[in-house]
């Protein structure tokens, strides 16, 4: 049978996407604004009253991004810090979640507790003792400073998230390898990473995403231009006498596309059934 | 090939719960062994610990001579399958069943024969290139067969490897595992809790429970002379009846009704006479209850009982009864299904049988069938 709409049925239907444009409106503006006005030219941006799509299209922006060495290095420096960092974390993180997950050991609950806890300690407390400690290292101003404190950040949380994986996956296959003559380590590095892809994959784009829009110890743990990553690097167009607003939006705009594709491809990796058919 | 020998082995876990006590088993070379009982007997505890997946406590095990006891799971000369098959999700069934032989670094044509020989006993060879997530439940369970037989262990460890299939599935792999290990000769050690594939499928079957050995036999034996109760009711579906009773001079009386004893039951156990004027246990199996009202009742004894629910199977009749007498537990947890609220003893009738539900009939006992129990220890007399 056929469900008859009532009136206020309709109202509540008309509401509902009412309020869901409006958030959509809410979200979806500034990355709208980020785009047309970095086709704009400075002078376009300035203009009252603001123009919605740009009057005259222009690429100079990207022109002047792409065309700088010292601006295509902060891309360089994002690129390296976030993807060292990435592979130093799920290596690491893997390592430990098998341990965690497969493995009994003397203080496995406290150290289990000790990461968890780490996740509750605001980062920002913690920069000028990463500043001291960077410093009386000899390690201000370099990638190592960048990549060893994103590490202590990425880390537990990339533990915590590959432990919870590896537990879904039957203790069976580490024991089939075990019959089949394998080791440990080769039943991680043989069934244990190949099936644990999504995790992997989840593990290392929110790792990613955090270096890639790291701002705050970026700012403080490096000095020299040549040093700088890409947030950083659009903060530093804001100069003393000139906005170079277009040039900021087209930054930011290079600086999401990454972030953009590693989405659309990772996005396959996201679909569950990697152990399907292993058990029953 | 080789011959397994289990010696005092005892499992105790941290919390000092022991989980096998001192368990004593010696498997033939060639032969099939299939250790059942109920969940959390220990039974598939005990097969891990032969696979080397599980800490062995004290005890001795040998496997083709062979003290393995320290040694790793690989270097045990063993091959298992698992209840849940646990086939590496990501190879085709082509390396699934190499993979040993690749760890093993045997060479790429020598790996190919192989996998290509076990594909046509085990008529896997169309689904060589398939993954695991394409294959029915049946092709899974030989996959895992296949890469167990793929190494040519010492001895093929199964932990409960039917499982999983559905009841018509599991009736033909239970023929085609039983024809395999035959025709291979492997050493086989066999887990199961279901006790018509330990009747079945074994050349002797060890009975556990809580974690101790209660009898190792053949299935007939174990079937006709249980050593206590709990094998008795545990072996046997439906399970044996158990009562007890009062033994006066050469009758059993309980409640309304006796059973007159023969002669050949007390020469055939001189203890049962020391039991005169105390109580028994007695127990009498499904299939030796007969319906008086058929010819092949007619000749026995009989007793009342009250029917209370009738299972009607083509080929026989399930018949839940009342009868008055105190029903005895074996100890068996999956026996007491059978019973339901209002009967406490359940007979096989056949198919002509014409008794209804809630009818008061004479129910005919062929006393030559009955078994005596220890009341206090559960031991047969």
């Amino acid at each position: 049978m056929r469900k008859r709409h009532t009136t206020k049925d309709r109202l509540i239907t008309v509401a509902l996407h009412v309020a869901l444009a409006a958030g959509l409106f809410f979200a979806a503006f500034p990355i709208y604004w980020m785009l047309t006005s970095s086709f704009k030219s400075n002078t376009e941006i300035f203009a009252l009253p603001p123009t919605i799509l740009p009057k005259a299209f222009t690429l100079e922006a990207y022109a002047a991004i792409l065309g700088d060495p010292v601006k295509l290095r902060f891309f360089f420096n994002s690129y390296f810090v976030a993807f060292a960092v990435t592979v130093l974390t799920v290596l690491i993180a893997l390592l430990a979640a098998y341990g965690f997950s497969r493995f009994n050991f003397r203080g496995k609950g406290s150290l289990n507790t000790l990461i968890i806890s780490t996740q509750t300690i605001p980062p920002i407390t913690l920069l000028i003792p990463f500043f001291g400690l960077v410093v009386s290292y000899r390690i201000f101003d370099t990638y190592t400073a960048l990549i060893l404190t994103y590490l202590v950040f990425t880390l537990p949380y990339a533990i915590l998230l590959m432990t919870g994986y590896l537990n879904t996956l039957p203790r069976d296959l580490d024991e089939a390898v075990a019959v089949d003559g394998g080791t440990s380590w080769t039943a991680l590095w043989r069934v244990i990473v190949p099936i644990s892809l999504p995790g992997i994959v989840a593990t290392s784009v929110y790792t990613f995403l955090l270096c890639w829009n790291e701002f705050l110890f970026a700012l403080t743990l490096t000095k020299s231009t040549s040093m700088r990553t890409v947030p950083i690097g659009i903060q530093l167009l804001m100069g003393q006498h000139a906005f170079e607003w277009n040039q900021m939006m087209a930054m930011s705009v290079l600086g999401s596309l990454p972030l953009l594709l590693i989405y659309l491809i990772a996005q396959r990796f996201f679909l569950a059934g990697m152990t399907a058919g292993s058990v029953k | 090939m080789a011959e397994v020998i289990l010696e005092n082995i005892c499992k105790t876990y941290g919390n000092s719960f022991r989980a096998i006590d001192r368990l004593n088993l010696s498997i033939e070379d060639g032969e099939f062994l299939i250790l059942v009982g109920p969940s959390g007997c220990g039974k598939s505890t005990a097969l891990r610990m032969i696979a080397g997946l599980e800490d062995i406590t004290s005890g001795s095990l040998r496997i083709g001579g062979v003290d393995v006891v320290d040694m790793p799971p690989k270097d045990r000369d063993i091959a298992m399958v698992f209840q849940s098959y646990a086939l590496y999700p990501h190879m085709t069934v082509f390396e699934n069943i190499a993979f040993s032989m690749r760890l093993a670094g045997k060479p790429k044509a020598e790996r190919k024969k192989r996998v290509d020989e076990i594909a046509k006993t085990l008529q896997l060879t169309s689904l060589l290139d398939s993954k695991p997530a394409n294959l029915s439940g049946g092709q899974r369970q030989r996959v895992a067969m296949g890469r167990a037989m793929v190494r040519e262990p010492a001895a093929f460890l199964m932990d409960e490897p039917l499982s999983n299939l559905d009841a018509k599935l599991r009736v033909q792999m239970r023929a085609e595992i039983t024809s395999l290990q035959k025709q291979l000769g492997v050493t086989t050690i066999y887990v199961t809790h279901d006790q018509t594939e330990a009747m079945t499928m074994g050349d002797r079957v060890a009975v556990l429970k809580g974690g101790v050995l209660q009898q190792v036999d053949t299935p007939k034996r174990l079937y006709e002379s249980p050593v206590n109760a709990f094998v008795a009711g545990f072996i046997g579906s439906p399970s044996m009846n158990l009562f007890e009773a009062t033994l006066t001079g050469d009758e059993l009386t309980a409640g309304t009704f006796a059973i007159r004893l023969q002669d050949a039951a007390f020469a055939r156990r001189p203890s049962l006479k020391s039991y005169a004027g105390r109580k028994i246990v007695f127990g009498i199996r499904p299939e030796h209850l007969y319906d008086s009202s058929l010819d092949s009742g007619r000749k026995y004894q009989t007793l009342p009982a009250k029917v209370t629910s009738i299972e009607e199977l083509g080929s026989e009749h399930i018949v839940h009864l009342n009868i008055d007498a105190v029903r005895v537990d074996s100890g068996d947890p999956d026996a007491v299904k059978d019973f339901g609220l209002a009967s406490n003893a359940v007979a096989k009738f056949e198919p002509e049988s014409a008794v209804r539900s809630g009818s008061e009939i004479r129910l005919a006992l062929d006393d030559t069938k009955l078994h005596f129990f220890d009341p206090e220890t559960h031991v047969a007399i």
